[in-house]
């Protein structure tokens, strides 16, 4: 266990070491890139504000997520079924992947107005994609032979999506969380920052960098995102190892 | 009244005809092996017999209904060649897994199937996952699922297939001892004559595709089969016997 955070504490601090050294030595100007020291102090030093800002971010991006995961399970499930339907909604949901959001953030506030209502519309429009595909991968995904065994006892479709394709989605579903994280928190970043209601690190960002002294703040907002992002990793591993026991991936001998 | 009753069974996909007009009786408690040639319409056989795939001719009854109303009301129980456990559920889940699934059918003498895990040496794992057996134990908690249902007509596609030599002779005395004595009807697909011989009461031996019998023996050695009933004379004669009607089939 201890083996396991060893590396990717190595890593970061090494990475951290770096990246303090080359703006000490090339005395980077602030904007640009900011020492991770100062960063982090300033971090410290305004952690009221940055734990209050967070906890919005963490609810925007965290709700989000599960809408878009409860909501990508279903429309899933149902193109599972479907291959015409698949076929149709493949492209539109292509698209929403591949378009610049934060390029429409701004209509989708004007749309819903301020606060959270855009945050989680956002969040939840870009995770939807992947979502949607890992589940109907993962439903696909099923043993020819263990359906026809399901068959057999003329299992109802609804046992069958329920007992059968949806515990074997599980695993994708979890990779596709982590890939989503980071997704997730960006759009809540920016659709703070795109808000009028100031609240959540996307708002403390945007005006840090309308600020000619900003730049403390807006490298300490970044700190906290990537912290955020480090928590909620943690929690998908923590999630994922309990329900996930029975998966290949944990086993705790070679097969 | 037999369990499974044929007259001109015929199955065809498109112009592929698989099998030839078939008809066949097999009496209650009856324990049948049918060996072919690869590809000859064994697993299509057996899957029309199950209910899972409609016959394109002739009549088949199985404990005298039609094949998909005895799966609708759970009367076949079947044992696939992969053991095909969901890895999520424990030893113990798996093998209730058939009375679970549809369980509004479920007939009411279905037991609990953990004396039936006890009697095939699985006691110990009631709640270990899937992936903590070795292939023999996991073909063992597929025979408890099927055997749990209590069904009257058990289909086995190659169920030990996948497993080495010593354990596939473990496993032949295994299923003896718990189909003896439990009247249910067996239907059992395998490319081993020696298989064939010592579990069965007949052996079907199949043409190449499309599917025609070429010879129907009848194994008159004792029951309860004794474990070393391979070494017995009449068990190599009609190893003999399986294996010559098989060849002539064959040219
Ligand atoms: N769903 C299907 N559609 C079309 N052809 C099929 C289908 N299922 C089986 N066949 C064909 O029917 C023939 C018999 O197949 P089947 O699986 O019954 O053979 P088998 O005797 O079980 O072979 P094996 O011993 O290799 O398992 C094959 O030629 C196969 O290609
Ligand atoms: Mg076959």
């Amino acid at each position: 266990m201890s083996r396991r955070f060893l590396a990717p504490a190595v890593g970061i601090v090494v990475f951290l070491g770096v990246w303090e050294a080359f703006v000490r030595i090339f005395h980077v100007r602030k904007f640009v890139l900011r020492a991770p020291s100062a960063a982090l102090r300033h971090l410290w030093n305004t952690r009221s504000t940055f734990l209050e800002a967070g906890w919005i971010t963490v609810q925007h991006a965290g709700v989000g997520l599960l809408i878009s995961l409860t909501i990508g399970v279903l429309v899933g499930a149902v193109l599972a079924a479907s291959p015409f339907l698949e076929h149709a909604t493949q492209p539109v949901l292509t698209l929403v992947q591949v378009a610049p959001w934060f390029a429409y953030v701004s209509s989708v506030v004007l749309w819903l107005g301020s606060g959270t209502p855009p945050a989680l519309f956002m969040v939840g429009l870009v995770c939807l994609p992947a979502y949607v595909f890992a589940t109907v991968d993962g439903m696909r995904s099923v043993e020819p032979a263990t359906l026809e065994l399901f068959r057999s006892v003329d299992a109802g479709r609804w046992e069958v999506l329920w007992r059968l394709r949806l515990p074997s989605a599980a695993p994708v579903l979890f990779t596709t969380s982590r890939f989503n994280l980071g997704l997730a928190l960006a759009a809540a970043y920016y659709v703070e920052g795109a808000n009028l209601s100031n609240e959540g690190i996307g708002a403390i960002g945007r005006r840090a960098s309308a600020a000619a002294s900003g730049a403390d703040t807006l490298w300490a907002a970044v700190f906290a995102m990537a912290i955020l992002g480090v928590l909620g990793l943690l929690l998908i591993s923590l999630l994922q190892h309990v329900v996930l026991h029975w998966h290949a991936a944990h086993r705790t001998r070679p097969a | 009244m037999s369990r499974i009753v044929t007259r001109d069974l015929t199955k065809a996909y498109g112009d592929l005809a698989v099998i030839e007009p078939l008809s066949l009786d097999v009496p209650a408690g009856q324990f049948i092996s049918v060996i072919g040639p690869s590809g000859c319409g064994k697993t299509t056989l057996m899957r029309v017999l199950a209910g899972l795939e409609p016959p394109s001719g002739g009549d088949v009854t199985v404990d005298g209904q039609a094949p998909a109303t005895a799966r609708s009301r759970k009367r076949v129980a079947m044992v696939p060649q992969q053991p095909g456990l969901l890895p999520w559920r424990t030893v113990r889940a798996n093998a209730r897994l058939l009375l679970d699934v549809n369980r509004a059918s479920t007939p009411p003498d279905a037991a609990d199937p953990t004396a039936l895990l006890q009697e095939v040496g699985l006691g110990d794992f009631m709640d270990a996952y899937p992936h903590e057996l070795s292939g023999g134990m996991q073909q063992r908690v597929a025979l408890v699922r099927a055997l749990a249902l209590h069904a009257p007509l058990l289909v086995m596609d190659e169920p030990f297939a996948a497993l080495d030599e010593i354990t596939r002779a473990g496993m032949r005395g295994l299923l003896n001892h718990l189909v003896e004595g439990r009247g249910v009807t067996v239907f059992f697909i395998t490319h081993s004559i020696a298989e064939a011989v010592a579990l069965s009461d007949r052996v079907l031996v199949s043409s190449p595709r499309p599917a025609r019998v070429v010879a129907d023996i009848t194994v008159d050695l004792p029951r309860p089969r004794a474990a070393d009933v391979e070494d017995e004379p009449r068990f190599v004669e009609l190893c003999a016997q399986v294996r010559h009607a098989l060849h002539g089939g064959m040219s």
